[in-house]
């Protein structure tokens, strides 16, 4: 029977439009997500050359005076892309792949952006996930709303009917023959995807793998429920599109809006106001209104002297460490709140499994705003380091070559990525299992 | 044509969809979005804008009370240029929340506008925002379509139109009929819109900023009828194109798909394909290579300085630097701010035009696709679009240079030569001579230059709409 519906199904024209439509978009979808590495990639050894280029030309004029070498010198962090990314971009054309900050206050040079061009941000990358979240849906909808109506509205029903006992079965095949095409094609731009893009097969490919699975289901079981109400087929076009503008645009626009409107962010222009004037101000001020802050923040160096009368290094670079402790609450306050956006909206994507979809792409691709919060973490860690290496040799004025430069070239954050397969998965399977149950309670009446 | 008989079958239309099941949940759906749009629309640029003030009132506060100082501790203090929004983005967020908020203006330095709300915010943004505009733009289309598919169709179907045909009225009175139905039942979701949107626009009409709003309201109010006249027009001929009602659903809703959520979206992805641009550490390498080829201010021995130091010298008739009237350093760093910014704005503007190659597949898209001819329209006249942006950063940017420049006046005037006697500091007084950042907004006449494609597109579909009208008018099968 299989067989048969098989092939009358491949002789419809929406097989060959779904067919066509969803290979082509799934193709250039992986494409962009190519492009996309290959810019990260050139943007790397961009500045790894800078990097290199940048040392060698400021060394050549300050090689007396380390403490303004220093003030020159800037050092990457970078957030090593993993190919998996190219799968669902999410956030990461708004943030920085990496950061280039010299030891000087880093308030001020830490949320630095990257260049991109704002209409393309706005509509948002074409990717792989985009068109599992939004494509694959509108195409089961395509197939499957005339599952009944159509039989019904043609007349061929009745004979149908008159052959079989088990009508409620035949629709039910009828439809999984469709999800199978379905899941088909997403398994084949799914290991197209790790071809072109060098996707490892590891544990994040298989969690998105499987989540796309889950979520094509939850589609299909919308669809069945929608065609066991046995309705015309204008009336399950509209419903099902209405479900899914519902779905993919209102309700995750409208959660978006509350979030954004009920935790607003004026600590960011505070902490960016205070970072300037906490440093600033204590050019005006004794040194010790410096000093003091500095030794407490770092008692290593309390043992070197900061002249009352001139200008030295040390009371330079404690002015500049003033201006981050000056914005370091107000800092924190903005993380927290930004934090605290993520976790409500992750909480209310649990129950609407679009949302939740995109969201875990985003987790599982490390493109999600967490990851960037944590490569912000790193960025603080790795710029107190620097300092703490070359603040004794600023003070003790160390010439220049005592240090090794070739050691300071870009250096790499690895991002750590972990999930729980029970949170990733259960709320979408659960909605699934309940709408399946009823949909297929009403075909039962057939 | 005989009016009272379109207005009758106008009306017909009318109270039909009035009564039906679409039009009961599509208006307390649309009752609950314009509810929270409104009031998310306006809480956000009300309490923005308050803090934005605040915070720019703040920043020139803390910029005059500075002690006397040396003008170029001043330049490096610099000051913050903070975006504010127009009123209109209550009705159209357009890019606003993708564009940065604030930028740090010193000398020496361009730097980038941060804390754009996307940068703060989670995955959930790339679903879309709800606004006014984005109701009028992408769900009342979809009312209009739903609403009117089966108009012609369904009447097709039932063997009606034959009976009307029969009666004595003419097609063109159907066709017209009909149409003006439709659209009018779509002008009432817009002028509820455009009610509740004059009052914010007569709210903010004391700010002299804001001035110009109410005109951009006027324009904003006429594309919009004009657009849901061509979607009207457009699910008429679909509606009396398809054999059956379902078939025009399904065709109506293909359309709506694709130009309101593909189309666009494809044709930005490709423009993006096609013309790749350079990350920004690429392009500061490139502007740092161009300056150092003019000249490189770390060398002390760079021909390029040295040329400008000897004719300097030359001109005054002195053998030292010390010995020039003013003061060198000031003098050097004046012509260094003008070079490097000369250099940093060429390779920008090859940046924006890249930008702009990218952006123009998707505008020009809108001689087929009139979405994209309002979309845009919208948000320029909301104040944001890309080219409000950019007029923003280009005040921001004007503003440093002649902050820089002022300070280094002052150094050059004011501030002796190395090794010469006089004070190493100014009056606190000359900061609050300089006045503060102020921002006006993109006149009117610009939006109209930058948008003049998707006027022409808007009003091109128009005529378009207007001729398929005339011509189903003559050939309208009734059965």
């Amino acid at each position: 029977m299989y067989k048969l519906l098989f092939k009358s199904f491949f002789r419809t024209k929406i097989f060959l439009v779904s067919l066509v439509l969803l290979i082509t978009v799934g193709t250039v979808s992986i494409l962009i997500g190519k492009q996309y590495l290959v810019k990260q990639e050139k943007t790397i050894v961009a500045a790894q050359e800078f990097q290199k280029e940048s040392v060698k030309r400021i060394l050549k004029y300050n090689d007396k005076d380390i403490g303004l070498l220093l003030y020159y010198l800037k050092f990457t962090l970078v957030k090593k892309p993993a190919n998996i990314s190219a799968i669902s971009i999410g956030q990461s054309d708004v943030n920085p792949l990496l950061q280039a900050v010299t030891i000087r206050g880093l308030e001020g040079q830490k949320y630095d952006t990257d260049f991109e061009n704002p209409s393309l941000l706005m509509s948002g990358n074409l990717d792989l996930g985009f068109v599992i979240i939004y494509l694959f849906p509108l195409v089961l909808i395509a197939m499957t709303f005339n599952l009944y109506s159509e039989e019904k509205e043609l007349g061929t029903w009745r004979i149908l009917a008159a052959q079989t006992s088990k009508k409620g079965k035949f629709l039910f095949n009828k439809l999984i023959v469709r999800i199978l095409f379905v899941f088909a094609i997403f398994v084949f731009l799914m290991f197209l995807a790790s071809g072109i893009l060098q996707i490892p097969m590891n544990q994040n490919f298989w969690a998105i793998f499987f989540h796309s699975l889950l979520y094509l289901l939850f589609w299909s079981a919308l669809c069945l429920f929608t065609v066991s109400l046995l309705k015309n087929s204008s009336f399950n076009a509209l419903a099902l599109i209405s479900i899914w503008v519902v779905l993919t645009i209102l309700f995750p626009a409208v959660v978006n809006n509350y979030v954004i409107n009920k935790y607003q962010v004026p600590e960011a222009l505070d902490a960016m106001v205070e970072q300037r004037d906490g440093y600033h101000e204590k050019w005006d001020l004794e040194k010790n209104a410096t000093m003091t802050g500095f030794y407490e923040a770092y008692p290593q160096f309390n043992n070197y002297p900061v002249p009352e009368d001139r200008f030295s290094w040390i009371w330079y670079y404690g002015m500049q460490h003033m201006g981050d402790l000056a914005a370091k609450e107000t800092s924190a306050e903005m993380m927290e709140k930004i934090i605290l956006r993520n976790t409500i909206s992750e909480k209310v994507a649990l129950f609407v499994p679009t949302m939740h979809a995109q969201l875990s792409f985003n987790n599982l691709a490390g493109t999600d705003m967490v990851s960037h919060l944590s490569f912000l973490k790193a960025l603080t860690q790795f710029h107190e380091q620097l300092r703490l290496d070359f603040y004794p040799r600023i003070f003790d004025r160390k010439p220049a070559n005592s240090v090794n430069w070739e050691k300071h070239d870009t250096k790499f954050y690895i991002a750590e990525y972990n999930f729980s397969w029970i949170y990733l998965m259960l709320p979408t399977f659960f909605i699934t299992i309940v709408i399946t149950f009823f949909g297929l309670f009403n075909l039962r009446k057939l | 044509m005989r009016k009272n008989v379109i207005y009758l079958l106008a009306r017909q239309l009318c109270t039909d969809a009035i009564r039906s099941k679409v039009m009961g949940i599509a208006s307390i759906l649309m009752v609950f979005l314009l509810s929270f749009s409104v009031y998310s629309g306006w809480e956000n640029y009300h309490d923005q804008n308050n803090t934005r003030d605040a915070i720019q009132g703040e920043v020139q506060e803390s910029w005059e009370n500075n002690p006397d100082k040396h003008p170029h501790r001043m330049a490096h203090y610099g000051s913050f240029a903070i975006r504010i929004k127009h009123i209109l983005s209550v009705f159209d967020l357009g890019m606003e929340n993708f564009v940065g908020n604030a930028v740090f203006l010193e000398a020496h330095k361009q730097n980038t506008v941060n804390f754009s709300e996307a940068s703060m915010s989670t995955g959930l943004l790339r679903f879309g925002e709800v606004s006014l505009a984005m109701l009028l733009k992408v769900i009342v289309p979809l009312l209009i379509f739903y609403l009117g598919f089966a108009t012609i169709a369904r009447e097709r179907e039932n063997g009606t139109l034959k009976l009307l045909i029969g009666q004595g009225i003419t097609r063109r009175e159907i066709v017209f009929g009909k149409w003006l139905g439709l659209w009018s039942l779509s002008l009432l979701f817009l002028f509820t819109v455009f009610i509740v949107l004059l009052f914010f626009v007569v709210i903010e009409s004391h700010d002299v900023m804001q001035a110009e709003s109410p005109f951009r309201y006027s324009i904003l109010l006429v594309s919009y009828i004009l657009f849901f006249g061509i979607l009207s027009a457009i699910t008429i001929l679909v509606s009396a194109f398809s054999k059956t009602a379902k078939g025009a659903l399904v065709k109506l809703l293909g359309i709506w798909l694709l130009f309101v959520i593909i189309v666009p979206k494809s044709l930005q992805a490709i423009g993006y394909y096609l013309y790749p641009t350079p990350s920004k550490i690429e392009m500061e390498t490139a502007v740092e290579h161009d300056l150092i080829k003019q000249g490189d201010s770390h060398n002390p021995d760079d021909p390029h300085f040295k040329a400008i130091k000897d004719s300097v010298l030359l001109a005054n008739n002195v053998e030292k630097v010390a010995d020039l009237p003013f003061n060198y350093g000031g003098f050097i760093m004046a012509k260094g701010e003008a070079l490097s910014t000369k250099v940093y704005l060429e390779h920008q503007e090859k940046l924006y035009d890249v930008y702009s190659k990218q952006n123009n597949l998707e505008r020009y898209s809108a001689f087929v696709n009139p979405y994209t001819a309002i979309k845009n329209l919208s948000t320029a006249l909301s104040g944001t679009d890309f080219k409000s942006f950019l007029h923003f950063k280009g005040k921001a940017e004007a503003y440093r240079f002649k902050l820089a420049q002022e300070m280094n006046r002052l150094q050059m005037d004011l501030i002796p030569n190395k090794g010469k006697a006089g004070p190493n500091t100014i009056s606190r007084d000359y900061w609050k001579k300089f006045p503060p950042f102020e921002y006006n907004f993109l006149s009117t006449t610009k939006v109209f230059k930058n948008e003049i494609i998707s006027i022409l597109a808007l009003f091109l579909w128009g005529v378009l709409g207007v001729l398929g009208l005339l011509r189903l008018s003559t050939n309208l099968k009734a059965i």
